[in-house]
């Protein structure tokens, strides 16, 4: 390793960055006002998502047998659900089980001794890895031998399917968007301060440096500013965290405040650099060019 | 060392800067480009370091192509040529040592060539005891010999000057013509343009001589305004 052009690259990032500071400060702020945006939105979305996959992770598909269905069927059956990769977990829930279980959720006011026979079929009872594959699974046991019919809470996994989707979408548009609009102001800043150093790079030029080389310390250049607006923006969105989630949180008792917020972070922290490395590349490209 | 055959050059004005120039300079030559302001003394320097490409013809710099050079490829060339302007190009917020030595270390050069180089440019034309100086703390000949310093430290086989002494008075001028010389008797070859009359007709060297975009004359041991010198001047 070679210290001495590491410190050079590094003082010429340093020098230019501090020299332009007015110009940076705008850069940083711009980001920063992006990304406390992004991030906001992004907290909800996945608020949103843990709900909706805490609720269609408890799905069950309740698969019930003909009452002609024989013992072997039903192994035979039980085997071809275990031997699925889609399923999670397959319970086998026999007629007098099941009626137990009915007991307990309808309660005294229904009362089972009353029957002379028990209604209710054998049954399976499955839970599948991913809530969209519920309805194919679904189907595809509804086709086998010795079973009467499947059933699930089709209208729910829809709507939480969409739900959750609509928002990954949004969200996909808003990180595009914001991104893009951030990058046209940052690039327009930098486009500033490559003119403030066009003396270096006709000499950087001239003396036979590689465009890549000249590119390198404005693209160092935008990513610190990136990253530095991404930064402040975190601090504002860790503050308004801790100031609005616990009411929230008090509000909405029922809903579980599950994100990932390292990850969270890391992605607003990318978003950052991504934009001010963007940025640097096309209005320094644009220099280079002419 | 350089090679120009049937050079052309329009400007997208339309302009005429070169009209299908021919010329051959040698090795270690010290040749002389002169001319009225406009006749394409520094459009022919700007040929040779690849600013610009000719309308027509083939221009070559050391056997190699200049005109036909991909982009990566003019950066490699351009450490092999070092260029000189009449208003030196230098960087104010850096130092003398800085200045030279950043034309080592945008090129990717190692500390160690650099630690080794910079100074034996700065002796080479006499600036080593100002290196921790800055621009405007020297005077305009002292800032010329750190821009000469700067485009010899890549030890460049060839050196253009474009206007070298445009900025400076009589003894700086020639401070800085000796210098070129010097340079010259190691080796470089060293392309001067220039519309100083007095420095050419004293150094008697090789003159070519533009005019609308044309070579009018082009003498070993010349002077500015042909062979015969000053009596050309009254006349011319």
């Amino acid at each position: 390793m070679d210290w001495g052009r590491l410190k050079f690259f590094l003082g010429e990032v340093f020098t230019n960055f501090t020299r332009n500071a007015a110009m940076q400060v705008t850069a940083i702020g711009t980001v920063a006002v992006t990304i406390v945006m992004l991030g906001a939105f992004l907290y909800v979305r996945d608020t949103v998502a843990s709900v909706g996959n805490g609720l269609l992770s408890k799905i069950e598909i309740a698969v019930y047998l003909t009452d002609a269905t024989t013992d072997a069927q039903s192994k035979t059956i039980a085997a071809k659900l275990a031997a699925d990769p889609r399923i999670a977990s397959v319970e086998y829930v026999p007629k007098r089980d099941g009626l137990r279980r009915l007991q307990e959720v309808v309660g005294k006011d229904f009362d089972t001794s009353l029957l002379t026979t028990n209604p209710l079929p054998n049954a399976f009872h499955v839970r599948v890895h991913r809530p969209d594959q519920v309805a194919v699974v679904a189907a595809h046991i509804d086709r086998f031998a010795g079973v009467a019919k499947t059933d699930y809470a089709a209208d729910t996994v829809d709507k939480l399917l969409r739900v959750v989707d609509v928002l990954a979408r949004i969200g996909l548009v808003m990180i595009g968007l914001l991104v893009f609009t951030a990058a046209i102001i940052i690039a327009n800043t930098i486009r500033l301060t490559v003119f403030a150093r066009r003396r270096e790079i006709a000499i950087m030029q001239l003396v036979g440096a590689t465009n890549m080389y000249i590119r390198m310390p404005f693209i160092a250049e935008g990513m610190l500013a990136g990253v530095l607006g991404a930064g402040l923006a975190l601090g504002v969105l860790y503050i308004a965290r801790l100031e609005v989630i616990p009411k929230l949180a008090q509000m909405l008792a029922f809903v579980p405040f599950q994100v990932n917020e390292g990850m969270l972070a890391l992605e607003c922290l990318a978003v950052g650099a991504a934009v001010g490395m963007i940025s640097a590349w096309l209005s320094v490209g644009r220099y280079l060019r002419a | 060392m350089i090679s120009l055959r049937g050079v052309s050059l329009t400007y997208a004005n339309g302009v005429r800067a070169l009209d299908d120039v021919d010329l051959e300079i040698a090795k270690g030559a010290f040749v002389f480009l002169v001319g009225h302001s406009g006749t394409g003394k520094s459009s022919l320097l700007k040929l040779l370091y690849r600013e610009m490409t000719p309308s027509a013809g083939n221009v070559f710099v050391d056997g190699i192509r200049v005109d036909k050079l991909t982009r990566r490829k003019v950066a490699q060339l351009r450490r092999n040529i070092g260029v000189v302007f009449q208003d030196f190009k230098l960087l104010a917020h850096k130092t003398v040592w800085e200045n030279v030595a950043f034309a080592l270390q945008v090129t990717g050069a190692r500390t160690k060539d650099v630690m080794r180089q910079v100074p034996r440019a700065l002796d080479m034309v006499g600036l080593a005891h100002k290196s921790r100086m800055f621009p405007s703390e020297l005077s305009g000949g002292e800032q010329q010999r750190c821009a000469i310093a700067r485009a010899l430290v890549n030890n460049p086989k060839l050196l253009l000057c474009d206007e070298p002494t445009g900025n400076l008075d009589p003894s700086n001028t020639t401070e800085i013509m000796e210098l070129l010389q010097r340079i010259n008797l190691k080796g470089t070859t060293v392309v001067v343009a220039t519309h100083n009359q007095a420095v050419v007709d004293r150094m008697r060297r090789r003159v070519v001589r533009l005019e609308d975009g044309r070579i009018l004359h082009d003498d070993e041991r010349g002077f500015y305004f042909g062979g015969l010198g000053q009596t050309q001047v009254l006349s011319g």
